[in-house]
């Protein structure tokens, strides 16, 4: 029997519909706090920053940062709901346990963890898209597309998040993700100003950073450029998000099934 | 025993084999590794349908791993276990269709409401949303938490959280009930309750397995009783088996002072007895035999009293607290 992403039926969905169920009944809470720090980072980097910068890579600094900020954005909050998130409702309240005794199985509660970490990312991303969009940052339809990159790289630090949850003996532990992985991801991924600024062994840890990719392609998406390299980005994108996601489906099941 | 209904479905089967199929939980030298510390321990038991099993132990010693086990969410480390004939490591998604589980600790969702914690729940089974809805009337209503539906869980009770589990455990029509300790820390009301509820679902032919540290529990709702100490079966049988099998028929229960306790027990040496610090139980097919003892302590709180389970668990799994 396999056990892991393969083992996943449909029914995963219906953990998911459960967590979007909780959502929106308290979505003041949840929306408004995790809009702050987007929307200050619009206000510091693109608009204070911004206006010191003529511009950069070509363009005026806020077309460049945007794409970095709503990758920030996704992340973030993929990040928050599948760590503490995710713990709180296993540990805190065994919901998890509650799940798994039914006929759903321990792999289909992390994928739909993962995925509802990666739809709470899109919320995220979508918000500031339109903020974005309203302050006339964005000029191409290529714009469209974000989103579903957005998706994505939400979806991969779900993965992250759940496959590290699935490996913490208590909640603490996560203050070392955050300071030890998150935090660099948000600075180092080309979000606010290209990786080629780094010495070359930086670099090459940037770009092992799935953020970066992400944030690359999005940003080649607003701003209309075609690069052969997105293709190699878009594969390391795309097989670190299986890998992640495979990880943290065997991981939760051994730590929920034990 | 054979249902006539699963007679007639195999019919043409061999009737050895009918009553293998008729097996609703089968073990065999099932056993529970955590590390270094063996929590189940090639244990053996083999459960028919519509009828009431129940475990009872000391803390600690593998009810609830057992339970796990059953309803799929711990693994086996040895040994096979299978659960309406369907093993439990190959098909742990149609086992647990069939199951309803009311685990020790109450893992009700805080996030909703008493009704839509049915509503959500059922939906993992896969009943569809009108049938839902009717079947948490239905099971508020058998449960008495009417009044509660739209109550968070917060604002529920320990009982009324636990007959909420209990209906939750419902919704999907179970052919096998798992009840971990089911009335612990409820009130007289609440606990006789749910027994009543307990023997209405086994009258309709669910198959009930519970775990309990109330013996007068255990004697009152089960056909059969497995008795775990330190992961190992030490007996099983029907409660009055299990008495007439372990301990004479009268227990002299006896509290005398610290001193005279040990005497006492010497005094005596041909009774069977058992001691807790001041209290004496002494043991005696006869209540007649009781007589030298108690003119030896005329000053002693006394009682004379039928054996019960207690006294058979005391017995085979000592006094000593773990
Ligand atoms: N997840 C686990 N990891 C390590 N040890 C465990 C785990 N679960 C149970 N144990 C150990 O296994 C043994 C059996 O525990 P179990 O919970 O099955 O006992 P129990 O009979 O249900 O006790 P109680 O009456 O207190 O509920 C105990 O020694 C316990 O510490
Ligand atoms: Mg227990």
């Amino acid at each position: 029997m396999n056990k892991g992403l393969l083992s996943v039926t449909p029914a995963f969905i219906k953990v998911w519909r459960r967590n979007a169920q909780v959502f929106i009944t308290l979505w003041k809470f949840n929306i408004f706090p995790s809009l702050a720090e987007p929307l200050l980072f619009i206000f510091v980097f693109g608009l204070g920053l911004g206006s010191y910068i003529e511009s950069m890579e070509g363009v005026p600094y806020i077309e460049f940062v945007a794409a970095g900020i709503i990758g920030t954005a996704a992340i973030m909050q993929a990040t928050f709901e599948c760590t503490y998130g995710s713990y709180f409702r296993m540990k805190m309240q065994n919901t998890f346990e509650g799940i798994i005794s039914t006929p759903i199985s321990a792999q289909e509660v992390s994928l739909a963890e993962i995925t509802w970490g990666a739809t709470r990312g899109l919320v995220n991303a979508l918000l500031v898209l339109v903020v974005l969009l309203l302050m006339g940052v964005l000029h191409r339809w290529q714009a469209a597309l974000v989103p579903v990159i957005m998706f994505a790289a939400a979806f991969n630090f779900a993965a992250i998040g759940v496959f590290v949850t699935s490996r913490v003996a208590q909640m603490e532990y996560f203050h070392f993700y955050f300071a030890g992985f998150i935090l660099p991801a948000q600075f180092l991924s080309g979000t606010f100003f290209p990786i080629e600024r780094f010495p070359d062994a930086v670099q090459a840890v940037a770009w092992v950073i799935p953020l970066s990719s992400f944030v690359d392609i999005s940003r080649s998406l607003m701003l209309g450029r075609h690069d052969i390299y997105l293709l190699p980005e878009a594969a390391w994108a795309l097989a670190s998000t299986l890998i992640f996601a495979e990880l943290a489906v065997r991981g939760m099941h051994r730590r929920l099934v034990e | 025993m054979i249902s006539a209904r699963s007679a007639r479905t195999h019919d043409s089967i061999a009737s050895s084999d009918k009553r293998h199929i008729d097996m609703i939980v089968e073990a065999r030298s099932l056993t529970k590794r955590y590390g270094d510390l063996t929590a189940v321990d090639a244990i053996d038991f083999g459960f028919e349908a519509g009828r009431c099993y129940g475990f009872v132990g000391p803390n600690g010693a593998g009810k609830t791993t057992t339970m796990k086990m059953v309803y799929c969410i711990a693994r086996p480390t040895a040994g096979t276990l299978k659960v309406f004939g369907l093993d439990v490591c190959e098909q742990p998604r149609e086992i647990k269709a069939g199951l309803g589980v009311v685990p020790q600790e109450n893992n009700l969702d805080p996030d909703l409401s008493t009704c839509q914690n049915l509503i959500v729940y059922a939906r993992y089974f896969g009943i569809r949303h009108e049938d839902a809805a009717g079947k948490c009337d239905e099971l508020l209503g058998f449960m008495h938490l009417m009044e509660k539906a739209r109550a968070p869980i917060a604002a529920l009770s320990g009982g009324m959280k636990r007959r909420l589990v209990l209906a939750r455990a419902l919704l999907n029509d179970p052919r096998l009930l798992i009840l971990d300790e089911p009335t612990t820390g409820l009130d007289p009301q609440v606990r006789h309750l749910i027994w009543d509820k307990l023997l209405e679902l086994k009258e309709r032919g669910i198959t009930l397995l519970l775990t309990t540290h109330y013996m007068e529990e255990a004697q009152k709702l089960c056909d059969e009783v497995l008795i775990m100490n330190e992961g190992r079966k030490v007996d099983g049988g029907s409660p009055g088996s299990l008495i007439r099998k372990n301990v004479p028929a009268q227990v002299l229960e006896l509290r005398v002072d610290l001193a005279a306790a040990g005497e006492a027990v010497a005094r005596f040496p041909g009774m069977e007895h058992q001691r807790s610090g001041q209290n004496l139980y002494f043991y005696s097919r006869d209540a007649a035999e009781f007589d030298e003892i108690i003119s030896a302590y005329p000053g002693a709180e006394r009682l004379i009293r039928p054996a019960s389970l207690e006294d058979v668990f005391l017995k085979l799994t000592g006094m000593e607290i773990r």
